[in-house]
């Protein structure tokens, strides 16, 4: 190797700067022209996303390295809790539970009285999705994109597609599976849409996320019956979401007499850019029959907040 | 002159950088984050252009697109043309003086930077804040670091000498 090395360096010290100009430059263009290819490659056609897979399993362990000092922090910060701290959130916790509690009480039973009437009415009995649980790798690496990675992938059975939650309400949607971990787009990413309700009145639309910390509803007359502070909630249209997750509060509106369109914002209920932790949940189509008992603690409770 | 690097050396770094890039910064953070890679290429581009070249600086682009998840090709592109103006200029560097070569490669990361905006916008990206170009910023402070413990290796091995 070192002989290779002193080699090129004999080739180097001769004093011929045209010749070496022109190779570098000769190298440049064709990796220019490679580039261009891959580009071209990656957005006309998917046969780049298994080589992305690949990749992004052999990155693991490299990925495992490069969490370890932040983990490292995170534990002994969560070790070296003061005292007070530990006491008022015992104290916050236990509140919580206690509402949670009677809730949960009224839960059941108009969820059994819930389910008594859609029969009467031979609806559907109402589905409520699972959930598994992530945690946070560590939020996207492109600041172009508001997306998350989170520690659940194909191992686990996540696919593209699944809605996310947290306690408040929709946090986004799985975009990217990988080996052991997915991406997850926020409903705040300039690419995001999701179909909405408004909860006071059942109107209908589509919320489009605009890359800060807010969703804009687009395409509304200016005569709309929408007020700042209306609760929207996912309608269920697109077999997504399931109907009635919180999704955002309308925080402003801007009634310009110039456009026929009201503008809408609104705040995301869920907590966008403060997680470790997340519920992925389970996609309706791959549900099996809708008579399973078996209903997730955390889906229940997401489901009752609006019911 | 600098004694030569060895090629493990090289990588090694290399591989440091692409640790340091994919450490989960934080939401501020990844505002701040400078481009390591980049700048451990251009580091060793001006100190051993025969062990890293234009071919080196595609292939670390690409591992970049891939671990940032962008459009296959733009860093790539980006690291392409940034490596075929530093090495042009590799040999003038003798020239240069310390803030000269400070200078250039500030100008360098954000001539890197201003490439890649590019390639989003045309890939449908949105415009970004200014705080996009804190990275050359950060980078050229992380340029120095690199310099330092350049210069700390040299001292080194030439007293082993």
């Amino acid at each position: 190797m070192l002989k290779g090395v002193n080699q090129r360096l004999e080739h180097q010290q001769i004093p011929t700067f045209f010749v070496s100009g022109n190779s570098v430059f000769s190298r440049m263009v064709f990796f220019f022209a490679l580039s261009i290819v891959l580009m071209a490659a990656d957005t006309s056609f998917n046969y780049l996303s298994q080589v992305r897979q690949a990749f992004a399993g052999g990155l693991q362990p490299l990925e495992r390295i490069a969490n370890i000092p932040g983990e490292l922090t995170r534990d002994s910060k969560r070790y070296f809790a003061t005292h007070n701290q530990l006491v008022q959130d015992n104290h916050i916790l236990k509140q919580q539970a206690l509402e949670n509690a009677v809730k949960l009480q009224r839960l059941n039973t108009l969820q059994a009285k819930n389910e008594y009437l859609r029969s009467l009415l031979s609806g559907d009995i109402p589905i409520y999705p699972r959930a598994v649980l992530g945690d946070i790798a560590h939020a996207g690496r492109d600041p172009f994109k508001k997306v998350v990675i989170v520690n659940r992938g194909r191992q686990h059975n996540i696919q593209t597609g699944q809605a996310v939650v947290d306690a408040k309400g929709v946090l986004g949607q799985v975009t990217h599976v990988y080996p052991f971990s997915s991406e997850i787009t926020m409903i705040t990413d300039e690419s995001f849409s999701i179909p909405i309700q408004v909860e006071r009145n059942q109107l209908r639309a589509i919320a489009f996320g605009q890359g800060g910390n807010s969703l804009d509803i687009p395409y509304l007359p200016s005569n709309i019956d929408i007020k700042v502070g209306d609760k929207l909630v996912t309608s269920g249209l697109d077999g997504i979401y399931p109907a009635g997750l919180a999704v955002a509060t309308v925080t402003r509106i801007d009634q310009d007499p110039e456009t026929s369109f009201a503008k809408i914002i609104s705040t995301p209920a869920a907590k966008v850019s403060y997680h470790l932790q997340l519920l992925i949940l389970e996609s309706l189509e791959s549900k099996e029959a809708p008579s399973n008992k078996a209903i997730d603690n955390k889906g229940t409770k997401l489901n009752a907040k609006n019911t | 002159m600098q004694r030569t690097p060895s090629l493990l050396l090289v990588y090694g770094l290399l591989l440091f950088a692409l640790l340091c890039q994919l450490f989960p910064w934080a939401s501020q953070g990844i505002v701040l984050r400078p481009d390591f890679m980049l700048v451990v290429l251009l580091y060793w581009h001006f100190r051993a252009p025969y062990l890293c070249n234009v071919g080196t600086a595609w292939l670390i682009g690409v591992l970049v697109d891939l671990a940032t998840g962008s459009l296959l090709g733009q860093h790539a592109l980006a690291f392409t043309l940034t490596a075929y103006i530093a090495l042009t200029f590799q040999r003038r560097l003798v020239l240069f003086s310390a803030l000269q070569i400070l200078v250039f490669t500030f100008s360098l990361l954000v001539f890197t930077r201003f490439v890649v905006l590019f390639l989003k916008l045309l890939a449908g990206n949105e415009m970004p804040s200014w705080h996009y170009f804190w990275p050359a910023v950060t980078g050229i402070l992380f340029w120095l670091v690199l310099n330092v413990f350049g210069a700390i290796t040299y001292q080194k091995s030439s007293k082993a000498d």
